[in-house]
């Protein structure tokens, strides 16, 4: 057998170009066309979850996530049971059990207070993460309302909005939480009030942003085509802009996440954000800075290690759903 | 005059711009009745589409202001009515199909959903059976295997099948009135064929009146009953096609119907472009817009702006000397001469 005979026929590529396929007299489509053409009957999500696929950064990234975001719902099933309840200080062994090194039934060694670290660092997770989605969740609402508003109407409408965004932007941020939070009785703080006041000042970006995006969708003429068929002004901004100006919103959401997690981690390093014995990353680093310097750097090295790999987890995320959900990365 | 199905009456539309006024529509006028089809024809920037627009309120305004002037559709006014009541007009009785079918479509969503669209925002229709009759109207514009290829998305279709899509998204209420605004400039040259074919066959089943916006007379000869030039906003010619074709008055109506190739294969004759290029709206030239790019014109041309008047029956021109023997032999003479 010839290297010829050995080698696949080519494959005809039955593409979107049969633009003669209109007139009756196209022949019936074969099988083997009708399944090209299922192939090809795929969602733009699906596409974007294709091109996500092969970016292998994007997916550890995605992968560290999940881990983190499932060992911490779960994590009153079994950590507990493994190692100890994290939050609980049982007064009669904390002698015995605190700063031990790292051993199998401490991966990560025990705090000051006897507290497995891998325990903590789990529950920890919890708060970081709620943090972390609710802050960011709460700033896009805002953003993109205002943002929409002000992209759709344009002139007044728009100049207002876009003060009242660069008025926030100017706020000096992470000291604007600290004061918001620095007001509150400790015994009001904790998760709640971190969450809102991050969500509240990290609006203006997302507006900004939805804003340019709406700008630039609604010079397309598929929306002049919306407009010219009877569409509202909510339908055409709901249904015809908002699904193609949202991508950047997302990408920007999902690197957010992690700078909200710094920003957790910081007010609860300042002791402003969660309250013991409550946890959270923040938090145990600031408990744990006492022995940075006396052989026990495990204390601030774990929850540390955990911020970083989940800060840069979301931003590879955002990276690779910005390269995604570009329309014109077509492969 | 009054019961006509749409009746556009010395419409002028103005931007304000922060160089200055542009008069996009500058005093048009034309009826069209019930199954009537209109060509309107102009170089790019004569305001052809702009008059369509303006029609439909798609125009944004500010800084578009309709200065003067009225369209009135079934004895209403279009240009004063209520938003909510023009909307309801927009795609059910009054449709439009854009240019560029490749940008037309929104990206993000099945065919068969946009086509649904004008039926379920006007008929109030279920998506279900919004769906089924999309199929319906794809098969009725050619599509083959509608079934299926409702399921597609617009970037899985080509662009002359986007255009069919475009076209039975317009038909699917059953408009009285549907405007295309040069619905196959942006077509290869045989699905340009397919598709006027397909809007004359469409017409004589549904009887709804067509204004075919154009730059090009060829396609609106065998189209339209009537014919309205325009040029730098103003229409300069308006009549039967018949009149326009058999017995052009205004010298750029003349120009345009010099510069249509021929397809004689015998012999090879040069393409007779209009010199120069089409003044702009903001800066238009005095007197008659066309007399720089005029063959013919005198010192009055420069002068004096043309009023519109009636020739002969419905047909109409802007020119001082539409009519004049002297000018008319002119004309002859040098159409003779490149014959």
């Amino acid at each position: 057998m010839s290297e010829y005979d050995r080698e696949e026929d080519r494959k005809e590529d039955h593409g979107i170009t049969d633009s003669h396929s209109g007139m009756p007299a196209t022949p019936p489509m074969t099988d083997a066309e009708a399944h090209v053409h299922d192939e090809q009957s795929r969602t733009l999500w699906g596409d974007a979850w294709r091109r996500l696929r092969k970016n292998r950064l994007s997916l550890i990234a995605l992968v560290w996530l999940i881990l983190v975001i499932v060992s911490a719902i779960t994590a009153d099933l079994w950590v507990p049971r493994l190692l100890g309840d994290p939050r609980a200080i049982d007064s009669s062994t904390v002698m015995v059990n605190q700063l031990k090194n790292p051993s199998l039934s401490h991966p990560l060694g025990t705090d000051d207070l006897g507290r497995d670290i891998l325990g903590r660092l789990i529950y920890g997770a919890r708060a970081s993460m709620t943090v972390g989605v609710a802050a960011v969740a709460i700033s896009v609402i805002i953003g993109l309302l205002l943002g929409a508003l002000s992209g759709f109407y344009g002139g007044m409408v728009d100049a207002l909005i876009m003060r009242i965004t660069d008025v926030f932007l100017a706020f000096p941020y992470i000291l604007f939480c600290v004061l918001i939070l620095a007001m509150l009785p400790s015994s009001a703080r904790g998760i709640g009030p971190v969450i809102i006041s991050i969500g509240l000042l990290g609006w203006p970006s997302f507006a900004r942003l939805f804003r340019s995006s709406v700008l630039s969708v609604k010079q397309n003429d598929y929306v002049d085509a919306g407009r010219a068929v009877g569409a509202s002004d909510s339908r055409l901004m709901f249904r015809h802009i908002m699904p193609n100006a949202i991508a950047p919103i997302i990408v920007y959401a999902t690197m957010s996440v992690g700078g909200t997690i710094l920003t957790e981690a910081a007010l609860s390093f300042l002791g402003l954000g969660v309250q013991p014995p409550e946890i959270s990353w923040g938090r145990m680093i600031n408990d744990g800075r006492n022995y940075l310097i006396s052989n026990h750097p495990g204390l601030v090295f774990w929850p540390g290690l955990a911020i970083i790999l989940t800060v840069l987890a979301f931003t590879l995320l955002g990276d690779g759903l910005r390269d995604a959900l570009d329309v014109k990365m077509k492969d | 005059m009054g019961d006509h199905l749409l009746e556009v009456s010395g419409l002028k539309m103005y931007f304000y711009t922060r160089d200055g006024v542009v008069k996009a529509v500058d005093g048009v006028s034309f009826v069209l009745d019930k199954g009537e089809t209109l060509g309107v024809v102009g170089e790019s920037g004569s305001g052809k589409s702009v008059t369509a627009l303006t029609m439909m309120r798609l125009t944004p305004m500010p800084p578009g202001k309709v200065e003067a002037g009225d369209a009135k559709f079934k004895g209403r006014s279009l240009i004063t009515m209520k938003e909510e009541e023009i909307r309801k007009i927009r795609g059910n009785e009054i449709a439009m199909i854009f240019q560029d079918p490749m940008t037309s479509l929104n990206p993000v969503y099945k065919i068969g959903r946009q086509i649904a669209e004008p039926l379920v925002i006007h008929k109030g229709m279920s998506k279900k059976n919004a769906l089924l009759r999309a199929i319906e109207l794809l098969r009725l514009v050619g599509i083959p295997n509608p079934e299926q290829r409702v399921k597609d998305y617009p970037h899985q279709f080509s662009g002359g099948m986007r255009q069919r899509a475009m076209i039975a998204m317009a038909l699917a209420c059953d408009p009285d009135v549907l405007i295309a605004d040069e619905p196959t400039t942006a077509l290869d040259v045989t699905i340009q064929a397919q598709i006027i074919e397909l809007m004359q066959e469409l017409q004589k089943r549904t009887g709804s009146a067509i204004i075919m916006i154009t730059h090009d007379l060829g396609v609106v000869a065998d189209m339209a009953d009537r014919i309205l030039v325009m040029y730098a906003g103003r229409p300069v010619e308006y009549g039967t096609t018949d009149e326009i074709f058999y017995k052009p008055l205004h010298p750029y109506t003349w120009g345009l119907m010099d510069s249509i190739p021929t397809h004689s294969l015998v012999e090879k004759t040069a393409l007779n472009p209009i010199k120069g290029q089409p003044p702009s709206l903001i800066d238009v030239p005095s007197g008659c817009a066309f007399h720089p790019r005029c063959p013919y014109a005198k010192q009055r041309c420069t002068d004096e702006v043309p009023e519109y008047r009636i020739v002969e029956g419905t047909h109409g021109t802007a020119c001082h000397f539409a009519g004049d023997p002297g000018f008319v032999r002119r004309l002859l003479e040098n159409a003779g001469v490149k014959a």
